[in-house]
């Protein structure tokens, strides 16, 4: 397999030099596809604090198919889905938008960046981007909350 | 312009020999290659340190067109139509009479000099023969001259940038729908910023158009489909931006999914950039049959600065000029292949470049070349579109070859051969004459590249033989002509994922072509009784 060396070469670089609130580690050595990644909230955001678990999962066809990204912290966000799922619509993800020079490094700072500047012109959940827009106390505030709740470890 | 290179090559023409043996051989022929190349382009002088707009334009050109992208310069929605027109009307007066102006003194100069005015035959015309005779430029002195000529000829007029579009075969393979209406890439230069390209169906009367000119044109577009009115849309470029309107199609212009006007009305301008799709019509009884199929253009524009020399694509030059150069070769510049994110531009690799001068290893991006779209490559890094199809230009060659300016020492080399073989017409003294005096430069430094080489080799080996994908035997194989013949014919290793499909697909997009041969629409009469080429009924 051809993606094998080069997703072993990315988790390589992510795994030396980390960006920035990020940690990544496969969720099973023996299989380079799947990872799990620590993703810090960030400062500023209604998510600070929180640790967020994310699943990468890659398809055999990488790079030339996108890779998947899913919550599996609960999470307030009007670009995650509010379920066990908790999928993720990231634009760079989808399929005619995905570019094989995309690299997964790129691919979580933009997940990160998503959780200090939701889009809620992009959501998948409506009524929170909804909150987010008109009633924006109220939606910190629930973030906060959840984020107390699912991604503080206590 | 597609000078797309397959570096991958496959040892066919080598006689089997024992391993080291067959392998010091293709070395030999490496360096020979390597060390025939760089002398002859480094002894010209380059052209562009004496010609101030040979060089410019890249650098120069690149903010301009994206602060016109970022700043609309359509009024969208707030404004009325009319104030294009004004503008439209504003420019006319002076505009045209100024760009003939130059063009006939250009068209004057390019007589003089016997070969047509570069800038002008920028379009992307991969197809457009060299008609006019190529002076031989086989002095340096010839060759400054015609390099002072239209230096001075230009200058004045300060290189108007022609506005250029082509139109691509877009497949909304995401959507799962029905396959659009084939056709081979269009290519127009506008003669002047006051012209429009129409864009309607195909008609006899039109005359057999030619999808790629040389030189700048606005003829009109035809598309073999009856969902395309016969006037349809128009392509204008205004205040350095392009537009299209739609002219009172029936079926309507779609612009990113988005109808332009209702049936039979005229819509306003829309301005469009690179990368956008338009739409013609809608498929008519379920698009089962060819001519009721809508069609579906990317719209390439704004590019030209991406076929012209620029920093990217020197830098790339050099870095395939200090190929196999030994240990001493500098490899700081190099880059990753973005498919492995391994390291391309290294010796013994199978490379491929792609027209905007982005390069992979040939395995790499293979999955990308040979895909459904065949014809059809999309960088993947810039998202540039290339015909792999096309026919190979010269006329860039040339130009490379003159100016230091093309994408890789290879291929300059390679247009020695090229104009060898092709057009025996075409000043073979020169390339004769080069060929003869880099082989006595090359003599004397060839033993100690080999050596060079051959160390390299050895140190590679150990780290190949990890490397089980490896192609080895392959890769060394840098001769020339292997290179031209990969880059046209289907590479040989290749496993058609589709045997049939590619193939017949190709066909297809070649047999709809307006001004192809066998056109389904309008069968010659070559075949019945009163065929006269004395072929008649004959099976």
């Amino acid at each position: 397999m051809g993606s094998q060396k080069r997703i072993a070469k990315e988790l390589a670089e992510l795994v030396e030099s980390p960006p920035a609130g990020i940690s990544v580690e496969l969720v099973d050595e023996s299989n380079l596809y799947e990872w799990k990644v620590h993703m810090e909230g960030p400062e500023g955001s209604p998510y600070q604090g929180g640790d967020f678990i994310l699943k990468l999962s890659l398809p055999t066809e990488y790079p030339f198919k996108p890779p998947t990204v899913s919550f599996a912290t609960k999470i307030y966000h009007p670009n995650v889905t509010n379920d066990e799922k908790g999928s993720m619509c990231l634009g760079m993800l989808r399929a005619d938008e995905w570019k094989p020079s995309s690299k997964i490094n790129a691919v979580l700072q933009f997940a990160r960046q998503l959780l200090a500047e939701p889009m809620p012109d992009d959501a998948i959940e409506g009524r929170i981007a909804e909150q987010y827009r008109n009633d924006r106390v109220r939606y910190d505030e629930v973030a906060r909350e959840w984020t107390r709740k699912h991604a503080i470890p206590k | 312009m597609s000078t797309s290179t397959a570096t991958a090559s496959a040892s066919i023409a080598d006689p089997p020999r024992p391993g080291r043996l067959r392998r010091f051989s293709q070395l030999r022929a490496y360096t020979q290659n390597l060390s025939h190349s760089s002398p002859s382009q480094r002894a010209r002088p380059s052209l562009s340190s004496r010609v101030p707009w040979l060089s410019t334009p890249s650098g120069a050109e690149s903010p301009s067109t994206q602060v016109e992208s970022s700043t609309p310069l359509c009024p969208e929605g707030d404004q009325p139509p009319e104030f294009l027109y004004r503008i439209l009307a504003i420019n006319s007066p002076n505009e045209p009479s100024q760009t003939t102006h130059v063009m006939a003194r250009l068209r004057s100069a390019s007589a003089v000099q016997g070969r047509p005015p570069r800038n002008l035959a920028r379009t992307a015309t991969p197809e457009a023969p060299t008609s006019l005779p190529e002076p031989t430029t086989a002095t340096n002195d010839t060759l400054e001259l015609t390099g002072t000529i239209s230096a001075e000829i230009q200058s004045p007029s300060k290189l108007p940038q022609k506005a250029t579009i082509r139109f691509f075969p877009y497949q909304d393979s995401y959507q799962s729908s029905r396959p659009s209406l084939p056709f081979i890439p269009i290519s127009r230069t506008l003669p002047s910023e006051s012209c429009v390209i129409r864009v309607g169906r195909y008609s006899e009367r039109d005359g057999i158009p030619n999808p790629n000119p040389s030189e700048p044109s606005d003829s009109p577009v035809g598309f073999k489909s009856k969902v395309v009115s016969r006037k349809h849309c128009e392509f204008m470029y205004v205040n350095g931006q392009w537009h299209i309107k739609d002219v009172g199609s029936s079926s309507g212009t779609f612009l990113n999914h988005m109808r332009l006007s209702q049936p039979n009305m005229v819509s306003r301008l829309y301005s469009i950039k690179d990368g956008d799709i338009v739409q013609l019509g809608i498929d008519f009884r379920g698009g089962e049959e060819m001519i009721f199929r809508c069609v579906r253009i990317r719209i390439e524009c704004n590019r030209a600065w991406q076929q012209q020399p620029n920093e990217f694509n020197k830098n790339t030059e050099s870095l395939i000029k200090n190929l196999g150069k030994g240990e001493t070769a500098d490899y700081s510049g190099c880059r990753e292949c973005s498919i492995c994110l391994g390291s391309v531009l290294r010796p013994y690799q199978c490379l491929f470049m792609a027209a905007c001068a982005h390069v992979w290893h040939y395995k790499c991006i293979s999955r990308l070349l040979h895909s459904p779209d065949y014809p059809m490559f999309q960088c993947p890094n810039c998202r540039a579109f290339t015909d792999l199809s096309a026919e190979v230009d010269d006329s860039n060659d040339q130009e490379g070859e003159k100016s230091q300016e093309s994408v890789g020492a290879e291929e300059g080399n390679q247009a020695a051969l090229r104009s060898e073989a092709q057009s025996p017409a075409n000043a073979p003294p020169e390339s004769e004459g080069h060929e003869t005096s880099n082989q006595l430069e090359a003599h004397p430094e060839e033993p100690d590249l080999a050596t060079d080489v051959e160390n390299l080799h050895l140190q590679d080996e150990q780290a190949r033989e990890a490397d089980t994908e490896s192609s080895d035997s392959a890769a060394l194989n840098g001769s020339n002509d292997d290179l031209a013949r990969s880059a046209t014919v289907n590479l040989p290793g290749w496993q058609p994922t589709e045997p049939l499909n590619v193939p017949t697909r190709h066909a297809q997009l070649r047999a709809d072509t307006p001004g192809s041969d066998e056109n389904p629409l309008t069968p010659r009469n070559d075949s019945g009784p009163l065929a006269f080429d004395g072929r008649a009924g004959m099976p």
